[in-house]
């Protein structure tokens, strides 16, 4: 059974490698199957790529397929590994979110989710009934003592070297203990059949970005970690226009805010404006740190619901 | 048929947008701030300080100022600050406009200081081709110099680095360049840790020495990526080195997986657990196994009885 698997993944790495031959470096994260049937239709949404031999092709950009040029079992060892000597740690500065929910975007076009389903939200808080309300994007907390790989029965979600947690697709069993066992609710479960599987169907399966998804198993953010493996902030880091995120490695002592590419010492700015976690009584210790709204670089515009009032 | 109601959709949007466009650029700015004035000078080190303000929080909308390289958004476009259509307004209009915020512009009232903001004023200042009176003033008159030279000197010791900037004149002699800044930073993950301080100008030496932060990480020896480089490549072009030394604070890398816990995966939970769980299906499989066999047990009993 197993060798079967690792044959098909092999198939399946050798035919998405005969695919990106035809794109050049920039996008070899993509292919270009299906871009002649694209030619023919309306145009919609294209982008320029630059083929092997030098041509500037049009491509519509939903032809466009995630493609990973991994075997399985590669991606699976060192997913499960972690990248040696780092330690990522996230800051979230409450001042500064005014609810664009662009890192929510970024995050379901990375993870495969429909738009109702959240690796990352944005949720409005009000703490008491007299304090201001505010924004908080609540990401998954990355714990360095995870209640959720406490309880999986089949040891599919685990906790890496650089301190990230992870699942495994093709180990979980979809018995949702992990779910129950988050105080922070970080981790969906996928009832019904992921979105657009078509495209995703011959895409091996990347254990650090979770995707393909698949139906009854569980998902939830990863830091991106595919992204980091290439020295990139995680999607929702980088999308986010108002400089709420900042991204690093502890070990180093340094973040970097993915708006303003600034790179900042991690304990200053922490110690400076009373960062702090969330639940911190109940001893999971977040790799996820909040600067407390105050100062708020906008005016907060109240209800959520009311769709006027979203900026 | 279709393309005319296109053409007129279109139309349609166009004339909207405009609209909306003209409302987005109504600012009531109360004649009181107007009459504002910076009370900072046009000197090199303000402008400097307000380039790099403005670099981090008004660069990712309103792009390079003078370039025209805004983010494209919807209705209204950012302006382009280094724009003379922009620096037409006075002092203490922009001071409002940076004050208040409208639309999409966020609000720097609390999150910039009142100094930054003059600072990013400054700055924009220097773009203005009009304001002859508040031209730079420049404070040291370096000689038109070729081949410059950035050296680098660091002390392991002391954890000071020293920077020396020289350039050769025309008459062939090298001479240091003076109230330059210089840009100090260390490599991380994902950017340049800038550790150059508020004060890295060259001095009548051409050198800027500064203290390497004691408790700044490095690798496990210790070792840091350093880039050194002159901060505006206006002067000079683009003139920087890059060294590897063992400046840092030596930092062994902690690997959670390291130590067994109740988080771990199988192969790394604590042996106690391991222990009792494997003591309690062995004792517990072995009473039903002992119940089991003095069954089978027990008609030989009765026979050897008998
Ligand atoms: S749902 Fe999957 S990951 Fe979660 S505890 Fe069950 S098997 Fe493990």
């Amino acid at each position: 059974m197993k060798e079967e698997t690792s044959n098909n993944s092999r198939r399946k790495f050798l035919k998405s490698v005969g695919i990106s031959i035809g794109a050049a470096g920039v996008v070899s994260g993509f292919s270009l199957l299906g871009a002649a049937k694209a030619a023919a239709q309306e145009p919609r949404e294209t982008v320029n790529l630059l083929t092997q031999d030098g041509q500037l092709v049009q491509v519509d950009k939903d032809q466009l397929r995630p493609t990973v040029t991994e075997p399985l079992t590669e991606l699976q060892k060192r997913g499960r590994e972690g990248i040696a000597g780092k330690s990522f740690v996230m800051v979230i500065d409450l001042s500064k979110c005014r609810n664009a929910r662009k890192c929510m975007d970024a995050c379901q076009n990375h993870h495969q989710l429909r738009p109702d389903q959240h690796h990352i939200n944005v949720l409005q808080m009000q703490d008491a009934e007299h304090t201001a309300p505010y924004f908080m994007p609540k990401p998954c907390q990355h714990c360095d003592n995870p209640p959720c790989t406490k309880v999986c029965p089949v040891d599919a979600t685990f906790k890496r070297q650089d301190g990230i947690v992870l699942i495994d697709n093709e180990r979980c069993i979809g018995c949702r203990f992990c779910i129950a066992a988050c105080p922070y609710s970080a981790r969906i479960f996928q009832w019904t059949e992921p979105k657009d599987p078509e495209k995703y169907k011959d895409l091996t399966y990347n254990i650090e970005a979770n995707v393909p998804q698949k139906k009854g198993t569980i998902s939830k953010c990863l830091f991106s970690a595919d992204r980091l493996r290439e020295d990139k902030l995680p999607s929702c880091v980088s999308s986010c226009p108002n400089g709420v995120y900042y991204f690093g490695d502890q070990n180093e002592d340094a973040v970097t805010n993915g708006t303003t590419h600034e790179t900042v010492r991690f304990s200053k700015l922490i110690e400076e404006n009373a960062g702090y976690t969330l639940m911190p009584e109940l001893g999971t210790k977040p790799r996820v740190y909040y600067l407390p709204p105050k100062n708020r670089a906008f005016e907060f515009n109240g209800d959520l619901l009311n769709e006027e009032n979203l900026h | 048929m279709k393309n005319t109601i296109k053409i007129i959709a279109s139309l349609f949007l166009l004339f909207v947008f405009t609209a909306s466009v003209a409302k987005g650029q109504d600012w009531n700015v109360p004649a009181s701030a107007k009459n504002k004035q910076n009370p900072y000078e046009a000197s090199t080190k303000n402008i400097s300080s307000g380039k790099k303000i403005y670099n981090i929080n008004c660069k990712s909308c309103h792009g390079d100022a003078g370039m025209g390289n805004m983010l494209p958004l919807q209705p209204v476009a950012p302006s382009d600050l280094g724009s003379q259509a922009f620096l037409i307004q006075g002092d203490g209009e922009i001071y409002y406009k940076i004050n208040k915020g409208q639309g999409a512009m966020p609000t720097f009232e609390k999150t910039l200081s009142d100094e930054d903001k003059w600072m990013v004023i400054t700055y924009l200042r220097s773009f203005d081709k009009n304001k002859k009176e508040s031209k730079q003033v420049a404070e040291v008159v370096n000689p038109e110099v070729s081949d410059v030279n950035l050296v680098l000197d660091i002390n392991n010791e002391e954890k000071k680095i020293n920077a020396n900037l020289s350039g050769v004149t025309e008459k062939g002699d090298r001479v240091a360049l003076q109230g330059i800044e210089l840009s100090i930073k260390v490599k991380r993950s994902f950017g340049y840790l800038d550790i150059s301080g508020d004060d890295a100008y060259t001095n009548e030496k051409g050198n800027v020495t500064i203290q390497f932060p004691a408790d700044l990480p490095g690798d496990r020896e210790g070792h840091v990526n350093l880039l050194v480089k002159v901060t505006d490549d206006a002067y000079y072009g683009e003139v920087s080195v890059d060294r590897i030394s063992s400046i840092g604070l030596p930092t062994d890398p902690v690997n959670p997986l390291d130590e067994r816990a109740m988080w771990g995966t199988r192969a790394n939970a604590p042996i106690w657990i391991i222990l009792s769980y494997v003591g309690g299906v062995i004792s517990i499989w072995g009473v039903i196994f002992l119940v089991l066999f003095q069954l089978i047990q027990l008609p030989k009993m009765a026979k050897n009885k008998e």
